[in-house]
């Protein structure tokens, strides 16, 4: 017997017999562990990583002070990990909204001159809150020039102690950015 | 001696019927109503109905814990309810509507059974998906798991109303096509393969090309012949740019438009619908080539 089978047929017969072959599910449980921020799974190396950038405060407290009358907003102390460098930086906020637990913020980052290179596509950015402590991941994408741009949905918890946070405010958290030390 | 005819038989309150089950089971029509409720639970706060509205509102909302309790309570009170087909959906997690599982999934912390009926739901096709892109068993099981926690990552921000399964999908074709291109960044591909494609093909008869010719109906297949029918799929698939093959793959299995794979890769409608039909020539190749399938002579 013979009919007439197309590629797509074809492609849907193969797709139809790859599932009934598929392995089990994994587990909620293992797919949550899997799924666990690096600072979880690494607490020591976040810990090193929240102190240093903790102290970069001090060392950017004058720009902070400049940037309060600006239009952009206080720039936000980051700690940039690339390869094994970790490179003391800023991050100056050009918009920043989180209304509806949509985050929205564009950022450019300032780099000491002896880090510049050309800039990265993409960087994964850690929210530290105040405190030290690591509460958010997001990815930032290169837009237009050296220009960062997030989009993400915030956790309920962070959603609404940052809704009313404009640009100008000084912001309650840094960054740490990088490809963030976990296993992907 | 006297038998009263069935008709005349009034039906036997609910406890027998129940076996006995609770002291105070009544039948689910009456539950619902004000003031038919006992005392002592949270079911008796509310009538029925209204506990009912308060299980869907916390589902709704992804409060698994709390609808779980509030189904604990009113089972207490109202045994008969784990009978009741309306109610009988409320027990199991995989029996919710992915609504509800993903809303479970997005709270902090996110309910473990939610999850799980989720990731049972829509595992197979997921994985299927993988399958065809990577070709390889191993492969495909990795990149499905790690859609998965790219998605719980970002578990927040899923939508309630969204097609799970076809974000789910396109979730591990961005995580598959962002490593193919880390591949071949790293020269593991051959860039020739993938420059050609911009130049579209028009040499051959379209999409939707018949190997009618060349292949037997699939389903009437010896198991063997299913088998070899597979790898040489896989096969034709492998020998594709894996630009190609992502482009049949959510062309024919995703239902995306050419259009729709054009803005994916910043390309016109016309150079996606040149690709695909460049696919399609390329596994009609193949099969002319093995030519394994062609079909016997017509029997006299």
């Amino acid at each position: 017997m013979k009919t007439e089978t197309t590629v797509e047929k074809m492609l849907r017969w193969r797709l139809e017999q790859a599932g009934t072959e598929a392995p089990p599910a994994p587990r909620a449980s293992r797919l949550l562990a899997l799924a666990r921020p690096w600072w979880e799974l690494w607490p020591e190396r976040a810990r090193q990583l929240c102190d240093r950038l903790g102290r970069i405060e001090m060392a950017y407290g004058h720009a902070m002070e400049r940037g309060g009358g600006s239009r952009t907003g206080y720039p936000v102390p980051a700690l940039l990990l690339r390869g094994d460098a970790e490179i003391e930086a800023s991050a100056r906020l050009l918009y920043f909204t989180a209304r509806d637990g949509e985050l929205r913020l564009r950022f450019v980052l300032e780099l000491p001159p002896e880090a510049a290179q050309p800039p990265e596509a993409t960087w994964e950015v850690t929210f530290v809150e105040e405190g030290a402590t690591p509460r958010f991941l997001a990815v930032a994408a290169l837009s237009v020039e050296r220009e960062y741009r997030i989009e993400a949905s915030l956790p309920p918890a962070l959603a609404a102690g940052w809704a009313g946070l404009k640009v100008t405010d000084r912001m309650p958290f840094r960054f740490i950015l990088g490809p963030a030390p976990a296993k992907e | 001696m006297h038998f009263p005819s069935i008709a005349s038989t009034p039906p036997p309150p609910w406890p027998v019927i129940l076996g006995g089950l609770h002291r105070a089971a009544r039948p689910p029509e009456t539950m619902s109503e004000p003031g038919t409720a006992g005392t002592g639970s949270a079911a008796d706060a509310a009538p029925l109905s209204q506990t009912r509205q308060r299980i869907c509102a916390a589902l709704d909302a992804g409060d698994a814990a709390t609808a779980r309790q509030l189904l604990a309570g009113a089972v207490a009170e109202f045994p008969a309810i784990r009978f009741v087909e309306s109610w009988l959906s409320f027990w199991d997690a995989s029996a919710w509507p992915d609504a509800w599982l993903i809303a479970a999934v997005r709270r902090d912390p996110p309910d473990e059974p939610a999850l799980d009926a989720l990731a049972e739901r829509h595992w197979r096709n997921l994985f299927a998906r993988c399958q065809l892109l990577t070709l390889d068993r191993d492969k495909a099981a990795d990149l499905a798991q790690d859609a998965w926690c790219r998605i719980l990552r970002a578990r927040h921000g899923l939508r309630v109303d969204g097609n799970f399964p076809a974000y789910l999908a396109t979730i591990a074709t961005n995580l598959w096509r962002d490593r193919y291109r880390a591949e071949r960044r790293a020269g593991g591909m051959a860039d020739a393969r993938l420059l050609s494609l911009d130049a579209a093909q028009r040499t051959d008869d379209g999409e939707g090309s018949f190997l009618g010719d060349l292949l037997p109906d699939l389903d009437a297949l010896a198991a063997s012949e299913q088998a070899r029918l597979k790898l040489d799929i896989d096969q034709a698939l492998e020998r594709l740019a894996p630009v190609l093959r992502d482009v049949l793959v959510a062309r024919f299995l995703g239902g995306e438009s050419c259009a729709e794979i054009g803005r994916r890769y910043g390309r016109t409608e016309q150079t996606v619908s040149g690709w695909v039909r460049q696919g399609v020539q390329e596994i009609r190749a193949f099969f002319q080539e093995t030519g394994r399938f062609t079909p016997p002579n017509p029997s006299p």
